[in-house]
């Protein structure tokens, strides 16, 4: 039983030896015969696009989170809506009516964010 | 319509939330004035949607209407609808406590609306018989009660909340990890199919015990016991005080309330043994020594309500090793535990209820100013005296029946060493709860004014004070009621 379990398992430790072994070689192989030649040019981050300066730390404005929270309640309805369209008409009525209850209640949400002043940019 | 009319006293309950946000929402666009004044029509919205919940789960217990709901997502049984009965009422006097810390409150809608989101989802969890049910109900009070911790926005509320936010998604996750066992090895979520599973099968004995060793774990975040207690001290003093009654009395009910739904339904048949017993018998005689031994040294009377808590949830804990070490205890065990929950509910809401309206007038949470209380409001030093006679066991209180009631379980599952464990820890705990009566009545204030508390804090406290001596009196009907309850499990 347990030698069965193991011969499965073979193949992947073959795959990962050999993985290893050509990694290895091409690094091993690139550092022996590449030639080095060292300029300014190639000590850039990027060789080709913009030069990276100034602070390295973008500042998001924090009240973004707000908005992220809201594309939730989105998110989540749409994740709920792609089955129920599928299904509904099997599902017959009542699976109709608790999707508009569901949605009634994510639109007051939306509502209640608005009316504590959410969607405005302050 | 039928699962409507089983789930009502929950629907109430989530009804009334929704109208108090409507009402808090729209109530400035009819009129400024009447929103400035608006505090009593929210909280007398939450009040009526407390009062609704009882009022729909009487009248299940009237016209005799059990049964399973939503394809056995739910049952409402006599288990379902104490628990019902206990976090409507919770919801409802923690509401009438938190009217004085509302009124200079900026979010007094979404506070209500929490807390009967809250016992909502208590009530669900108590009824859940599908582990999505109960981890879905197990997320809907855990979400409410993150907000309510923080709702005061201050530095050690903030404090409070992350902790309890954070330690609350491990022991969820935990408790997940658990629930996935279980539904790994039998291949069924409902509580009924795990549990024909665990009566028809030998294999995978160590898997169920890992499976039972995670859901203690994580539910026992929820029953703040030992060695899952950590947050609770904290948690409890930053909170607001009315948030803090809420936790200490109804997300602990809820904890044991699942605990006992899941180990008695699903893993009863086989996996109840003796080793199990000994393990929830070493966590209540460790929960209930180092929560007494904490609270010696408190000086915050929060604090030390939290530490105690701890103990108390462990004295709870001997009832349910009780249910494990021998089988045709079930009954007893089971509701010993039902009924100390009920009357620490009203214990320990009393308790807190005279807290807040004591610390209010005093303007301080330390044991120390409490002195002399006694002389400026006669009344309210004798509601809290009471309130800590009974969490000490004294009679005539409910505290005294219900330490009776739980060890007389644990003597008769044979484990008598656990009952004197627990008689020495009720004697410890007399030392701190007597020395706040005592610095209460033997002190001088520092000054003289009187104090009374508001008409809803009396009010609450009353019924509170009130119902601890009439279960100590007279406790038949409580134990009828839990009796029945526990034996939906036999």
């Amino acid at each position: 039983m347990t030698s069965e379990v193991f011969n499965v398992y073979i193949a992947v430790l073959i795959a990962t030896i050999f993985g290893f072994v050509l990694v290895g070689s091409a690094l091993i192989g690139n550092l022996i015969l590449s030639p080095r030649q060292k300029s300014p040019h190639k000590g850039v981050t990027y060789e080709c696009g913009m030069l990276p300066i100034g602070r390295s730390r973008a500042q998001v404005h924090f009240r973004y989170y707000l908005f992220a929270i809201l594309f939730l309640i989105f998110d989540i309805e749409a994740v709920f809506l792609f089955p129920w369209a599928v299904s509904f008409v099997e599902l017959g009525e009542q699976a109709f009516y608790e999707m508009l209850v569901f949605i009634g209640i994510l639109a007051f949400g939306l509502l209640y964010a608005w009316k504590k002043g959410v969607l405005n940019w302050r | 319509m039928d699962d409507l009319n089983l789930l009502g006293p929950q629907l109430a309950l989530l009804i009334g939330a929704g109208l108090i946000i409507i009402v808090d929402l729209l109530l400035p666009i009819v009129s400024r004035q009447a929103y400035q004044g608006r505090l009593p029509l929210l909280s007398g919205l939450a009040l009526l949607a407390a009062a609704g919940s009882l009022g729909w789960s009487l009248a299940l217990v009237l016209t005799d209407e059990r049964g399973e709901a939503f394809d056995g997502m739910i049952s409402v049984d006599d288990f379902t609808l104490f628990f019902n009965f206990l976090f409507a009422a919770v919801a409802g006097a923690i509401v009438l406590g938190s009217v004085d810390y509302l009124a200079r409150h900026r979010f007094q809608g979404e506070y209500l609306a929490l807390i009967l989101i809250a016992a909502a989802g208590m009530s669900l969890m108590a009824a859940g018989t599908d582990l999505i049910m109960i981890f879905i109900a197990l997320e809907l009070q855990a979400i409410a009660l993150f907000a309510l911790v923080g709702i005061s926005k201050n530095e050690s509320g903030s404090e409070a909340t992350l902790k309890f936010l954070l330690l609350s998604a491990i022991s969820t996750a935990i408790t997940l990890y658990g629930m996935a066992y279980l539904f790994g090895l039998s291949g069924e979520t409902s509580l009924d199919g795990i549990a024909s599973y665990v009566a028809n099968t030998d294999e995978n004995r160590s898997a169920l015990v890992l499976a039972a060793v995670f859901l203690t774990a994580g539910l026992g975040f929820k029953m703040a016991v030992v060695p899952f207690q950590m947050w609770v001290p904290d948690v409890y003093e930053g909170a607001p005080t009315p948030i803090t009654a809420f936790l200490s009395v109804a997300s602990k009910a809820a904890g044991f309330a699942v605990v006992m739904r899941i180990f008695l339904a699903a893993l009863g048949e086989g996996l109840i043994t003796t080793d199990w017993a000994y393990l929830f018998a070493a966590i209540a005689a460790v929960s209930m020594t180092l929560g007494n031994v904490l609270a010696l040294v408190q000086g915050n009377i929060k604090r030390m309500l939290g530490y105690s808590s701890i103990a108390q949830a462990g004295t709870i804990l001997i009832g349910l090793a009780a249910v494990a070490a021998e089988d045709p205890q079930l009954l007893l065990g089971t509701s010993s535990v039902v009924f100390f929950l009920g009357a620490y509910a009203f214990t320990n809401i009393g308790a807190f209820i005279a807290i807040i309206a004591i610390s209010h007038k005093i303007g301080s949470d330390q044991i120390a100013d409490y002195a002399g209380v006694a002389k400026r409001s006669p009344l309210l030093a004798f509601a809290l005296a009471a309130c800590l006679f009974s969490l000490t066991g004294f009679p005539p209180t409910a505290g005294f029946i219900a330490k009776i009631y739980v060890f007389n379980a644990a003597v008769q599952a044979d484990l008598v060493w656990l009952a004197i464990i627990g008689v020495l820890n009720s004697v410890i705990s007399a030392y701190y709860y007597l020395r706040v009566v005592l610095n209460m009545f033997a002190r001088d204030p520092e000054t003289d004014e009187a104090f009374t508390p508001s008409p809803y804090l009396g009010a609450a406290l009353a019924a509170a004070v009130v119902g601890l001596f009439a279960i100590g009196i007279y406790p038949t009907p409580l134990i009828e009621a839990s009796e029945s309850a526990a034996r939906v499990f036999s």
